[in-house]
């Protein structure tokens, strides 16, 4: 009898009230997302090539999962919280009938347990299709091979969702179970608005909405002009202001809300009561509509991030070389190697690229690269941050290395650019393509088409030509920041004679194409090159150093914002479920005066809208300085430069944020569209 | 003789079947006439809200006719049926049924906006309205700022906004001290002497219902007894005597079973 109870009960709750039921299924796949990303196939790709990185990574799952936790309980809490406001009519009548406030205590606690294993039931084999699917299209997408790939599955994966997912529904219902025991029966019974909260002056929330404006405007300023990240003093500082200045804007927003009912007085329609429903709602619950706010903002700026990196580390088109190989001992016998190998035929080209230090004679030490005329030229460009920088990096410049026309102008055909011509007392300079963004490129080039002349060990050689920032070799095999490129002939006369062949070689097309893919080509000669002895780097390290940064990147910060849009736009959906179900006798009451239900719908659709699109709008002023924000603190000069292409991914971002909310919205008003139903007839009877 | 705005037909109104069925009407005739002020008394659960009810189309009647200007009110539907609860009948409650959370102004405008009537005129009426209420000076308060008297008031105005052919109310008094009472039944009663209102007015308040200009007594469903005032002799105190004097009879003696 009492479990017929229970089950039905809770069985008309998922039907009833569907938006609790999805933050359930959402909460519970969540933790098991975050959880299983050890499984991923991408992740145990990963591990094999950056295992520290992936292991520091991993190692953040337990933070994650008890972020995860915290934010989640409110979901839950807001959730079932509107469910027994919902029941409250219900459960007074329980108790009005005798039950016992112990056995109604049991019957709850019975009804959350089992529709906790519903959706336990329902949400696990979601949660692992998904994550299965997460796995086999990041796997599909960054091109790694599929085959023999496990399942993401995880038992523990499994086990510490339940757990998670049971403790803070029972913490959420033991609280809110301790609210219900100290309500008296009557309030139970009668659904009546909280009654209005006390009102100060008006002029007091103007001043809070100037002053939460005010000092928004500010935390933008700072988070823009970087100002924000030079110390921790100032982000707090930053932060604390962005939080206060929402919180006082939405505490002052009713004052708005109030002149736009006034304006809708006597107009035709249900305007003035939209507003006022929804004044009531902004002065009822200002912190959490702030809060939700702040959440919109932390998802997109979380989406704005993730993607321009994912899309960054993505886009890297500089790469040319698949390998390269070194022999310190005998290093000319590479090709025949790779030929007994059968490794010659994958190779497009093979090609030598000598690179080594100036010869040091013991007289001029110390001014082996004389940079007077180039110095001066710099000096005479106007001052910036760029200027001194490169002053500072060209005045030391101790000891630096020479590179070989001939194999760099290979490297520059396989790329398919022009070759650098140059005569025998002329040299290019080669810059770390990394440090050097477009302006300080401009400003060397406007430098080298001045043809400055430099003096390496007493010979005087012209630059020429633009600054080159093409890798000569593959991945870390070597590092130049600065170099010379020179003419063989001056290469062999002042090469220090220990200088190093880096044999370079690119993977042929039609061979990459047989492997299906670059990364799957790569591991191949990996596998064959292992069992010999030859030193070699491949393009596969940087390609999973990219990945790694692309994939972490965007799995926690889509995964952060996916979190933080549900939260948010749950707890906006069921308070203003929560408030038209207190306020239900007002819509009877309009009724009595002659209003359409469609009349009522559209009212309600509109308290939707706006209560959904004040914090989203607020969130994605917000977000458009806080993306940038991020920008100005993390980016390289390199990804800077990109902005506009950065603010293009911004816009569809924000496209995708109204989509979830419009789905929101529809869910919501569809929710509310069936309330107002019941309204109309319990004001018609039979 | 004048054409009655409202006229009830052989009302039935029965609640539950078979054993544990209660006739809160069992067949009730009577008819309104333009500029009447008719009250309607009787025990509690005589009916009367059933009655009133089933007029402004918030029950269904079992069976029977209610004729609006000679209009069926049971075959209203849609738009019709809005428009006649909006703007055929006024509608006085017990409770006055303010939405607390808009000023007077806004309360006493909302039917405007639900019938879309222009703005104009509204303001026009809503000053008229305010002044003969004597509530201009909480047009911009909201409820909880006025006391019951104002708030009825308020409701009233609302009722009136769109100039109503009947003011039904049920009870307007009962939530209010004797002099909020007596002021409404003032301006009620003004109203129907000077702009002929037609008003139908359910009370359990001898002395507001000795403002009436005829009174329908209701006993299990049916009429039982009508006492009309003698005009313009009859003073309101020789009336409100008749009445008590019918009261008494109906509740067998004992004067508060209304
Ligand atoms: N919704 C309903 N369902 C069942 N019975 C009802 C319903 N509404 C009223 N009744 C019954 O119909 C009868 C008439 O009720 P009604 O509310 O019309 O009385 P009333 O004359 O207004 O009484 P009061 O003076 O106390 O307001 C009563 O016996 C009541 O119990
Ligand atoms: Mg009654």
């Amino acid at each position: 009898m009492f479990f017929d109870l229970v089950r039905r009960n809770s069985k008309r709750n998922r039907r009833e009230n569907g938006l609790f039921f999805s933050s359930l299924l959402a909460a519970i796949v969540a933790f098991y997302i975050i959880l299983s990303l050890p499984n991923q196939a991408v992740m145990g790709f990963l591990k094999e090539m950056e295992s520290g990185a992936v292991d520091r990574l991993l190692s953040l799952i337990p933070a994650f999962y008890a972020v995860t936790l915290f934010m989640l309980f409110f979901l839950i809490y807001f959730a079932s919280r509107y469910q027994l406001e919902r029941r409250s009519h219900e459960l007074g009548m329980y108790l009005m009938m005798g039950m016992r406030r112990s056995k109604l205590f049991f019957m709850l606690l019975a009804e959350d347990l089992w529709s906790s294993l519903v959706s336990i039931f329902v949400g696990i084999p979601v949660a692992v299709l998904f994550s299965e699917v997460i796995s086999l299209v990041t796997a599909r997408v960054v091109g790694i091979g599929i085959l023999g790939q496990q399942s993401t599955f995880s038992l523990s994966a499994v086990l510490w969702t339940m757990a998670g997912f049971l403790l803070i529904k029972l913490a959420a219902f033991l609280l809110l179970s301790g609210k219900f025991a100290s309500t008296e029966i009557g309030t139970l019974l009668s659904a009546t608005p909280e009654g209005a909260k006390k009102q100060r002056p008006a002029m007091l929330y103007r001043i809070a909405l100037v002053i939460g404006a005010l000092l928004l405007v500010t935390a933008y300023i700072l988070a823009i002009s970087g100002e924000a990240w030079y110390s921790l003093a100032a982000m707090g500082m930053t932060l604390s202001m962005g939080i206060a200045g929402t919180l006082l804007l939405f505490f002052g927003l009713r004052t708005v809300l109030d002149t736009l009912a006034k304006r809708q007085t006597g107009k035709s329609g249900l305007g003035v009561f939209t507003f006022r429903q929804l004044q009531e709602n902004v002065i009822g619950q200002p912190i959490s509509l702030a809060v939700s706010s702040l959440l919109i903002l932390g998802a997109l700026c979380c989406f704005g991030y993730g993607v321009s990196m994912t899309l960054y580390y993505g886009s890297d088109d500089t790469h040319t070389l698949d390998y390269t190989f070194q022999d310190a001992e005998n290093p000319l016998v590479i090709p025949e190697k790779l030929k007994n190998l059968g490794l010659d035929d994958c190779f497009e080209s093979l090609f030598d690229m000598r690179i080594g230090h100036i010869l040091s004679e013991d007289d001029n030490e110390g001014e082996m690269l004389g940079m007077n005329e180039v110095l001066a030229l710099i000096e005479q460009e106007p001052d910036s941050s760029v200027k001194s920088d490169l002053l500072g990096e060209y005045n030391n410049l101790n000891n630096p290395y020479i590179i070989s026309l001939s194999g760099y102008n290979q490297l520059l055909a396989a790329a398919g650019e022009p070759p650098i011509m140059l005569n025998n007392n002329q040299a290019a300079i080669y810059g770390y393509a990394a440090f050097t963004n477009r302006e300080k490129a401009e400003l060397i080039n406007r430098v080298l088409s001045q043809k400055p002349e430099v003096v390496v060990n007493g010979e005087r050689l012209q630059l020429s030509g633009t600054l080159q920032t093409r890798n000569p070799v593959t991945d870390r095999s070597i590092t130049l920041y600065f170099a010379l490129i020179v003419p063989d002939e001056t290469f062999d006369r002042l090469a220090d004679k220990s200088y190093t062949h880096y044999w370079n070689a690119i993977l042929s097309h039609q061979f990459v194409q047989e492997n299906s893919g670059l990364m799957q080509a790569i591991q191949q000669v990996n596998q064959k090159l292992d069992t010999t002895g030859i030193h070699y780097e491949s393009y596969l390290q940087s390609m999973g150093r990219q990945l790694f940064y692309q994939v972490s990147s965007s799995y926690l910060t889509l995964y952060l914002a996916v979190i933080f849009l549900i939260i948010a736009n749950t707890v906006i959906g069921i308070q203003f479920l929560t408030q038209q179900r207190k306020t239900g006798r007002r819509y009877q009451t309009l009724v009595r005066l002659g209003s359409h239900y469609e009349a009522l719908c559209l009212s309600a659709k509109h308290q939707i809208q706006w209560l959904f699109a004040l914090p989203a709008v607020v969130a994605a002023v917000g977000s458009l300085f806080g993306v940038r924000a991020l920008f100005s603190g993390f980016l390289s000069p390199d990804m800077a430069e990109n902005i506009p292409g950065l603010y293009r991914i911004a816009f569809v971002i924000l496209f995708l944020l109204c989509m979830v909310e419009y789905g929101y919205m529809l869910a919501v008003t569809r929710a509310s569209s069936k309330y107002i139903l019941t309204q109309m007839e319990a004001n018609r009877e039979e | 003789m004048k054409q009655a705005i409202l006229e009830i037909e052989s009302l039935r109104k029965y609640y539950g079947r078979h054993e544990n069925q209660t006739k809160a009407l069992d067949g009730i005739s009577f008819k309104v006439l333009p500029g009447e002020f008719l009250g309607i008394m009787g025990a509690s659960g005589s009916g009367k809200s059933t009655l009133l009810n089933c007029i402004a189309t918030v029950t269904r009647p079992t069976d029977g006719h209610i004729l609006m200007g000679g209009v069926e009110v049971g075959a209203l539907k849609g738009s019709k049926l809005a428009d006649y609860r909006g703007k055929e009948i006024g509608y006085l409650f017990q409770n006055f049924e303010l939405l607390d959370n808009l000023t007077g102004q806004e309360n006493i405008l909302l039917p405007i906006g639900i019938h879309g009537v222009t703005e104009k005129e509204g303001n026009k009426r809503l000053r008229e309205l305010a002044e003969y209420f004597e509530i201009t000076d909480v047009m911009n308060k909201f409820p909880s700022q006025m006391s019951g008297g104002q708030k009825q008031r308020v409701a009233t105005a609302r009722a009136l906004i769109l100039s109503p052919q009947i003011i039904l109310a049920d009870e307007p008094t009962g939530a209010l001290d004797s002099k909020n009472a007596r002021m409404l039944m003032e301006k009620l009663a003004g109203l129907n002497r000077m702009q002929q209102s037609t008003i139908l007015m359910v009370t359990h308040d001898s002395n507001a219902a000795s403002f009436c200009s005829r009174i329908l007594f209701i006993q299990d469903g049916v009429i039982f007894h009508e006492l009309r005032r003698k005009v313009p002799n009859e003073t309101q105190q020789l009336f409100y005597e008749r009445i008590l004097a019918v009261i008494a009879q109906l509740g067998g003696g004992s004067a508060n079973v209304l």
